[in-house]
């Protein structure tokens, strides 16, 4: 019967739309603006993320080395720390390399160095990892290493970057799931103002004897359509106002990270169509079901 | 067709609308419900098509006992039962002809019994020639006519009509009323909540009074 009917449903909830033009332009826009809201958190979340990822990336662990140590050992230490896991890349710097380094930061202050009569840095391997999380755990591997001398990794500073970012974060998750919980109830408020307006019609269905699924169907797919109109609208202005801002963002802050791939905004799109269709069809569903039982 | 048995109704505000009701409705019957406003005729009705369920006692509906009916099947009692109400409740953005035929439709008629029942009740209320026009457009006594249409547009076993000539003029009452009587001649069980007074004498039909939720009068070609 529900699949049966789908044309008449179909052609029912299109012709609502025209018999209740205002009403459902109203609710499509409403139902955009809320969806704006959403995704223009979602797009802030995304870079803030990406930011955060940035900064938590830059921490790295710095292993020295005894200055005795021998070519032999210096492979197996090698591939010793290349076997660790979670470890992203590996850079050896020798210890010339260390002091051409030291004499470029210097600069014009590089001739205190012809003070020295050797080279004192130590060679060095700099050590990338693929999680923050993990940085004490790997610095505390390495040390056990022979002729490592000394791991730096900036404990203090990798604690309260990852206290920094984690907080960030929830805050970020806590917000979001406000503004999708708040745009939920007002979505499925709209839609049950414009299923009051038809109440009658539900009554009247009910009392000829229509089947609950007859009385709700065109409704529920009338619902879905307002959702989904909304949610690729506010889509559609929330993709080119985000490009149109990051392009002014990149001239005035070239440095800034962010995210400018359009695949990796797709994911947006697709929350932002999913919310809106589905309490569309949910918010619908239950209102219908209010006026039904009389 | 209708037995109800020590049937009471209350409702949660402790109103109690009906107080031990037994009556015994024949197929074919044409019986009029008078009483004061609140003497239960209202809910007397909403018990026959399942708008709700006695507190007490027994509904039995074409031999369906209509408490015991699950809430899926109450779409297939209505289709039995036409309903038609003093405020019409007509869809005023539909034409005359589309008040019938989305009725028709919700009971799973196809497009070809839809057009010829369409046509056929609206001759038989006199509305064909409007068939094409909003009912706003149409006059009180032509707007009742449309909704006993669609009330009968199904060919239900019972007709339930609440004070349908209340708002209408007594020359546009008479004519609902002969309108009535031949759905009634023509085998439907016909029950009439009203107050028209003159209708109700002129009729002769069998009247139930109701007082307080009880019936204290059942006659027989009775007056009001």
């Amino acid at each position: 019967m529900i699949f049966e009917n789908m044309g008449f449903y179909f052609r029912e909830a299109l012709l609502s739309f025209r018999r209740s033009t205002l009403m459902s332009i109203a609710a499509i826009l409403s139902i955009t603006t809320i969806l704006l809201i959403v995704g223009f958190f979602l797009l802030i979340s995304v870079n803030l993320n990406l930011f955060l990822e940035n900064l938590e990336s830059q921490l790295e662990i710095i292993v020295y080395l005894e200055d005795n140590i021998s070519q032999a050992e210096l492979s197996t230490l090698t591939n010793n720390l290349n076997s660790i896991t979670g470890i992203k890349e590996v850079k050896f710097v020798s210890k010339e390399e260390a002091y051409q380094r030291l004499s470029k930061d210097l600069g014009e202050l590089k001739d205190i160095l012809s003070a020295i009569e050797k080279n004192p840095l130590p060679a060095s391997f700099e050590i990338q990892i693929k999680d923050p999380k993990t940085i004490e755990q790997i610095a505390n591997q390495v040390t056990k290493f022979i002729k490592v001398e000394e791991v730096e990794y900036g404990r203090e500073i990798a604690e309260r970057l990852l206290n920094f970012t984690y907080i960030f974060r929830r805050a970020g998750m806590l917000i979001l799931a406000l503004l999708v919980f708040s745009s939920i109830l007002i979505i499925s408020n709209i839609i049950k103002i414009t299923v009051y307006a038809r109440r009658n019609e539900i009554e009247i269905m009910s009392l000829v004897g229509a089947t609950s699924w007859f009385v709700k169907s065109p409704f529920i797919i009338e619902g879905f359509l307002q959702g989904f109109i909304s949610s690729v609208l506010s889509t559609i202005i929330l993709y080119n106002f985000y490009f149109f801002a990051i392009n002014k963002v990149h001239q005035a802050i070239p440095f800034l990270p962010l995210v400018v791939d359009k695949v990796d905004l797709l994911p947006i799109g697709i929350a932002i169509v999913l919310l809106g269709s589905l309490v569309g069809v949910l918010g619908s569903m239950f209102s219908v079901g209010k006026y039904l039982n009389v | 067709m209708i037995r109800m048995f020590h049937v009471d109704k209350n409702y949660p505000n402790k109103i109690q609308a009906l107080r031990d009701i037994n009556i015994h409705i024949k197929k074919g019957e044409f019986v009029f419900l008078v009483g004061a406003t609140g003497a239960g005729k209202s809910t007397f009705l909403k018990l026959i098509y399942r708008g709700i369920v006695p507190t007490k006692g027994q509904v039995i509906v074409d031999g369906i006992n209509i408490a015991r009916l699950k809430p899926g099947y109450i779409p297939y009692l209505r289709r039995n039962i036409g309903i038609v109400f003093q405020d019409f409740k007509l869809l005023y953005d539909r034409m005359v002809c589309e008040n019938i035929s989305f009725g028709l439709k919700a009971v799973g008629a196809t497009n070809f019994e839809i057009r010829q029942q369409v046509k056929k009740v609206l001759n038989l209320v006199g509305l064909e020639n409007k068939r094409k026009i909003k009912p706003h457009l149409l006059s009180g006594g032509e707007q009742q006519k449309l909704c006993i249409a669609r009330a009968i547009a199904n060919e239900p076993l019972i007709l339930l009509t609440d004070e349908p000539t209340g708002n209408l003029d007594p020359y546009t009452s008479w004519e609902i009323m002969k309108l009535l009587f031949h759905i009634n001649i023509r085998g439907t069980t016909i029950i009439m909540a009203s107050h028209d007074k003159l209708m109700v004498d002129k009729a002769k039909k069998r009247v139930v009074r109701l007082e307080r939720g009880r019936i204290i009068e059942d006659t027989q070609r009775g007056i009001y």
